[in-house]
């Protein structure tokens, strides 16, 4: 901390505004920057992105943290960065890396690295829409009803433990097969596989490089929600924008009824990622590698440390997919019992599962020539557009969906992939509303009961572990979802299906 | 630096050492005490309290134990001491309502703590916030005499 901190006013020279929707961050905001950086925000968002800044300029220098630009600049000064650090509008300050930054880095390039903090603590936390053939006025009558049996169903919280048993054989299956065993062992059905990203399941994953102390954590956790802003929620389609696909995912009537779970790989994910930032720390002075903050530990991606994090960081993954499908088991046992009806009847498939943190090689054209990088994603949904082959049959015309999840009370949004997206920002689009405000003011600032009479006056029915969470998921606490969403069509990097809007929230 | 800090330490909880610092995602714990030993133990304290309230945790003498961790260097070891206490919560569901940090040695970098402290129990316990991992970003660890105290962002 013995660089001295610029003026405000001197911090904006290096940021200019390139296009309605877009920033460029030059080179030179914080040293040894390879590459710019580009901020995805418009007029209505940009004012909380200064905000953070403005604070870590004016402040003495006591406690406090790095701003969101402050953090996606020191990504651009990463070994092997590719063409751009990029930060989608949901963007604040993270750890090492801001939540919303999208970086990849040249597996060619022998320096080009590998980080935990690209990917986050919560490894594969994700998104996963089931559909219904309910609509709104079905569930009327049932909905409190149906909201408590989801509560009772799921574990959420502070210390919840897992209904659906694990022993330690199962677990290193569980890591090694990802959704393959929620199949094998009928929590899943075959065709929800093929609505998940690498079919639920990452073929580089190698249990044997997960600690003990990860599995431990893991083993009472599965089929848990957790919490933060974790939930599982009702919601019904409220807005069609795009027909055509939505038609194509099943979810194309104003009023039907949804299911919404966000959820990561809980304590085994956390682990795996403490675990490798420990690894790495210590391989970085060994190796000469430099960043501008400790947070971003690296390590080189054909080193042992790299290769083994990004083994450990697959059977988090594939966690991840088995936690989300424990919980889609539950949620069709939840719906079987009120509406005494088969899940199949009521049509519940999986319309789609994605994954906002993680890393992946993928193959990128850059300057009109293919190239293997290492993409990653902290808080940023991979969005691939219509004829990509990782996309699965049925979404070939329309391009891959993109499930953004709003927050306690708001909108949560389908959208698909763009070619553009595609050249742009490495395939990638914004994953939630990002937050605004800190947990911290929320708590101070807003009331318990308040905030759930507000939701009551919206006719949605709430349960929830913790009252302060309440307060610090309030959607007073985030960005407006509906802002970030627009301003990822307007930039052309993603493409709005429909929007949906929440009438039952389960929480942690 | 830090002449005028009006609101420095005024958040404390409670009759704690602690306080809880705007962070727009997680949390930072500003955690203090006359040594080392006690800003980290403090440390610990504010994190179990964040998960749930230490004023309805009682000490249960069956649940008490010593903590060894070690670090190789000064902020490893208290991300390491933390990382200790989170995993013991979420694998034994014990939160600690008393931490003294015995030994503190600077030059291999090792703690050894006593804890006190009971189960957490869904229902008789309050839930408070998750809490899934301990940072590296903005942390700062100063000493002066008779005072020491900690900043850690924890990932919520």
């Amino acid at each position: 901390m013995a660089e001295k901190r610029r003026k405000f006013h001197e911090e904006m020279k290096f940021i200019k505004r390139i296009s309605p929707t877009q920033y460029e961050i030059a080179q030179g905001f914080v040293p040894n920057m390879r590459v710019p950086g580009i901020c995805y925000v418009n007029s209505a968002l940009e004012g909380l992105l200064f905000d953070e800044l403005k604070a870590y300029s004016s402040s003495g220098g006591q406690g406090g943290f790095l701003p969101a630009v402050k953090q996606m600049a020191n990504v651009a000064a990463m070994p092997g960065i590719v063409q751009r650090s990029i930060a989608l509008p949901d963007m604040h300050s993270g750890y090492g890396f801001a939540i919303g930054n999208v970086a990849a880095f040249d597996m060619s390039d022998p320096d080009a690295v590998v980080s935990p903090g690209g990917v986050g603590f919560d490894i594969n936390c994700g998104v996963r829409l089931i559909r219904t053939n309910l609509t709104e006025a079905d569930v009327a009558d049932k909905k409190e009803e149906l909201a408590q049996v989801l509560f009772d169903h799921i574990p959420v919280g502070v210390g919840s433990q897992g209904i659906i048993a694990t022993n330690t054989k199962d677990l290193d299956t569980i890591l090694e097969m990802g959704m393959d065993y929620s199949v094998r062992e009928g929590y899943s059905w075959a065709e929800d596989k093929e609505h998940c990203e690498e079919y639920g399941r990452m073929l580089s994953a190698n249990p044997a490089k997960v600690s003990q102390r990860a599995k431990k954590r893991g083993l009472p956790q599965m089929g848990t929600l957790g919490g933060g802003n974790h939930y599982a929620e009702i919601q019904v389609i409220d807005k069609v924008f795009d027909e055509v696909a939505a038609r194509k995912m099943g979810i194309d009537q104003e009023g039907q009824v949804c299911i919404m779970l966000h959820s990561g790989s809980r304590g085994l994910g956390h682990q795996v990622a403490t675990d490798a930032l420990t690894s790495m720390d210590k391989a970085m002075s060994r190796d000469g590698i430099k960043v501008n903050d400790r947070q971003l530990a690296c390590t080189r991606i054909n080193s042992q440390e790299g290769q083994d994090y990004l083994a450990g960081m697959a059977c988090a993954a594939n966690f991840a997919w088995v936690n989300r499908s424990s919980m889609t088991f539950l949620v069709r046992q939840a719906f079987q019992k009120i509406f005494k009806q088969q899940a199949d009847d009521m049509d519940m498939h999986v319309v789609y599962d994605v994954s906002h943190n993680i890393a992946k090689v993928e193959e990128h054209l850059i300057n009109g020539v293919p190239k293997q990088l290492l993409v990653h994603r902290k808080g940023s949904t991979r969005a691939f557009p219509p004829h990509h082959p990782l996309i699965p049959v049925d979404y070939q015309m329309i391009g891959q969906p993109v499930l953004i999840g709003g927050t306690m009370g708001t909108h949560s949004y389908v959208l698909t992939g763009t070619e553009r997206g595609m050249a742009e920002t490495f395939g990638s689009t914004c994953h939630g509303a990002g937050r605004a405000a800190s947990r911290n003011s929320s708590r101070r600032t807003l009331d318990y009961t308040q905030v759930l009479d507000n939701l009551k006056t919206k006719g949605i029915s709430i349960r929830v572990a913790s009252p302060k969470l309440v307060m610090e998921e309030a959607p007073e606490s985030y960005k407006d979802v509906s802002a970030v969403v627009d301003t990822c069509h307007e930039a052309g990097i993603s493409k709005k299906t429909v929007r949906l809007r929440p009438i039952a929230v389960i929480k942690g | 630096m830090g002449e005028s800090m009006p609101q420095y330490r005024s958040a404390a909880e409670g009759n704690f050492l602690f306080e809880y610092l705007d962070h727009t995602a997680d949390i930072q714990i500003h955690a203090w005490g006359c040594s080392l030993e006690e800003a980290f133990a403090n440390a610990g304290l504010g994190m179990f309290n964040y998960m749930t309230p230490l004023s309805e945790i009682a000490k249960d003498p069956s649940c008490s134990r010593y903590f060894d961790v070690e670090g190789h260097d000064e902020q490893s070891l208290l991300y390491n001491f933390l990382d200790e206490l989170l995993f013991v919560f979420s694998t034994e569901l014990l939160v600690c309502c008393e931490l003294t940090v015995l030994t503190l040695d600077r030059a291999t970098w090792k703690i050894r703590a006593f804890a006190n402290g009971e189960k957490f129990e869904r229902g008789r316990h309050a839930s408070g916030t998750e809490i899934k991992a301990i940072t590296y970003s903005a942390m700062q660890i100063t000493e002066k005499e008779h005072d020491a105290e900690v900043f850690v962002i924890v990932d919520i």
